[in-house]
């Protein structure tokens, strides 16, 4: 320390401690090189230096300062220090430095040479700085800013991405979508739009959508009821049948499907409209239905010929006191019997379908119906005893053939489908404004999942389709015979424990 | 004497069981398959009652009810429609037929049904 000291310039002595005191209190590492010695030697350094290095003094002065970068030589702030020193200039580095423990730390050097009177540098100054947690920061956010960076362009390409995906399937649907402002102006359409309306989306955007196309073909009232009236009550609201005569592509049922987005921001409420045609479908369905139609009516000349040749030989038989042919003829009549219910119920369903069936109402006691329907399928029935309780003592408005119809229905049903049992059980009853019948059997039952499907054309419930021959139109014929009388069909029934159908019909209002 | 019945359908099996049905009731019965031959055949054969079809070529079952309601000799013949179309029976009562029997028909209902008309007062 003394020798170190005494080659510093000249102070007095006791200057010399207070400058000595001052730089040990400095938080910065301060170290003088002596730049006429050979390597240029450390010849000070201050107490925050050996902090900042984990080096004693012993162990730096007399070295040159390299041995602070220890192995990392290949720094460029190396080569701006030693041009400064060879050209007795200031200058300022970052430059990596490593603590005894090896530890790296970021030292921010600040480097001023002392001349003397000569204008010789004899001595340079070093000031040392830790800045490593700056650094690290520093590292850190860059990190971070590349991060976000990477991200935002990940970010735009998948939206670019999923713009164009959405788009693609938008374009790609076999459906007309329309886009459109609160005002019916017409934002975007796709391309299926186009093709099937014969338009051109220049003709389109921008316009209120029932001013679009020529001689006003958009101009049609039932949507603008749907877009203007029916959706700001229904939304979205779903198959609403549109039948129009379009100039360019002739008469066309659609179907439309319309909904206002209530999301806040850019797109509240714009009006999404999809489009179907089904004018097509309508007409196969027509030839389906008239085809049915056609083939019963033709199934029907055959069956009475049968019909017909049977009961004439079971009268003869009858009056031969025939009993071996008379089994036959009264299996053959039943089965006869069978087939006609089946031409019947296929005619109905396409009837139904096609709305012709036709109804013929008339006042009636609703239990007189229930009862001679019930000796009716009674009297051909010898395996189960059809009970009838409670009454409703009411006169009903209904198609008695119709109402009949349903109430044989669902008693073969319950016959049918209760193979081990031998009771049907028949409630009649009046409650509130409508009469009610709930026929019981005690079958096979009908699962959870199907109670509201076996209600549906041609649908039968999986684990009867093995065991019991039909065709699946019964139920849903007579559903739509109660229906067409306000009424409700409805089925109470668990697996394996029977089943309870039941129907209401609104009494005749007096 | 037995009631003569005359029969008009285009299907020949037809024709043949409700032949074979009424002369086992103990009807007299003729048979004709070709509809346009009806009327002329009513004029020279003069049955009590007519049983004819709906659906046929030539002439349909409603068109000869209709035209026979217009002929002053024979406009008095009682007329059943039997038809296997259900929605028939308003186009037969319509054109003026009496009654309707659905095919396929119950023989015993067709009996009652053919007796029934025949009893009636004769229409004017």
């Amino acid at each position: 320390m003394r020798d170190s000291q005494d080659q510093l310039p000249n102070p007095s002595h006791s200057e010399s401690r207070l400058f000595e005191a001052a730089l040990d209190a400095s938080s910065n590492g301060v170290v003088i090189t002596d730049n006429l010695l050979p390597d240029q030697p450390i010849i000070y350094c201050n107490r925050a230096f050996e902090q900042l290095t984990g080096y004693d003094r012993d162990e730096i002065i007399g070295h040159n300062c390299r041995f602070l970068q220890s192995g990392d030589r290949d720094q460029d702030a190396r080569s701006e220090i030693r041009e400064a020193i060879e050209n007795g200039k200031n200058c300022q580095v970052e430059i990596r430095n490593y603590k005894k423990n090896g530890e790296m730390i970021w030292n921010e050097l600040m480097i001023s040479p002392v001349t003397n009177n000569e204008g010789q540098i004899t001595h340079f100054i070093g000031i040392q700085n830790d800045v490593s947690r700056r650094k690290a920061a520093e590292t850190e956010l860059a990190k971070e800013k590349e991060y976000l960076e990477e991200r935002v362009v990940e970010r735009t390409r998948d939206l670019e991405l999923s713009e164009a995906y959405q788009a693609s399937i938008i374009e790609t649907i076999r459906e007309s979508l329309v886009v459109l402002d609160k005002e019916m102006k017409v934002l975007s359409v796709n391309e299926h739009f186009c093709k099937f309306f014969k338009l051109k989306s220049k003709e389109i955007i921008g316009q209120v959508l029932f001013s679009i196309g020529d001689n006003g073909q958009w101009d049609i009232p039932e949507l603008k009821d749907l877009l203007l009236k029916i959706l700001p009550h229904n939304n979205p609201f779903e198959g609403f049948e549109l039948e129009n005569e379009f100039p360019r592509i002739g008469r066309k049922l659609l179907v439309l499907n319309a909904r206002q987005v209530m999301l806040k921001g850019k797109y509240q409420e714009r009006i999404l409209l999809a489009i179907e045609d089904i004018t097509e479908r309508r007409e196969i369905e027509q030839r389906k239905e008239d085809f049915i139609s056609i083939a019963s009516h033709e199934m029907k000349t055959p069956l009475t010929s049968i019909k017909g040749n049977i009961q004439l030989l079971e009268r003869k038989a009858q009056r031969n006191n025939d009993s071996e042919y008379m089994v036959g003829f009264t299996k053959a009549a039943k089965s006869i019997e069978r087939l006609e219910r089946l031409i019947d119920d296929l005619l109905d369903v396409s009837k139904i379908q096609s709305g012709k069936i036709e109804f013929h109402f008339t006042d009636f006691q609703f239990d007189d119906l229930v009862t001679e329907a019930v000796s009716g399928v009674q009297a051909a029935t010898q395996t189960h005893k059809l009970n009838i309780t409670g009454s409703s003592n009411t006169e009903i408005a209904g198609d008695y053939g119709r109402l009949e119809q349903v109430l044989i229905n669902l008693l073969n049903n319950a016959v049918k489908y209760s193979p081990s049992a031998d009771e049907v059980k028949i409630h009649i009853s009046r409650v509130s404004d409508y009469v009610k019948v709930a026929i019981t059997d005690s079958g096979v039952g009908i699962h959870q999942r199907d109670h509201k499907r076996i209600f549906e054309r041609f649908y039968r419930a999986e684990q009867i389709t093995e065991k019991f021959p039909g065709v699946g139109i019964g139920l849903y014929v007579s559903s739509q015979i109660i229906k067409e009388h306000k009424g409700t069909l409805w089925v109470e029934s668990e697996e394996g424990k029977g089943s309870v159908f039941n129907f209401t019909i609104p009494i005749k209002k007096k | 004497m037995s009631a003569k019945i005359l029969v008009c359908d285009d299907e020949q099996e037809i024709l043949d069981i409700t032949q074979m049905i009424l002369e086992d009731a103990g009807f007299e019965v003729t048979a004709v398959i070709d509809s346009l031959k009806v009327e002329k055949l009513i004029e020279e054969q003069k049955p009590d009652i007519l049983l004819i079809d709906l659906w046929m070529p030539g002439m349909s079952g409603d068109q000869v009810i209709k035209s026979l309601r217009l002929n002053i000799k024979i406009n008095h013949t009682p007329i059943v429609v039997i038809s296997a179309s259900r929605d028939g029976k308003e186009i037969a009562l319509a054109a003026g037929a009496d009654d309707f029997l659905e095919k396929p028909y119950d023989i015993d209902i067709l009996i009652d049904t053919v007796k029934k008309n025949l009893s009636k007062p004769l229409s004017a």
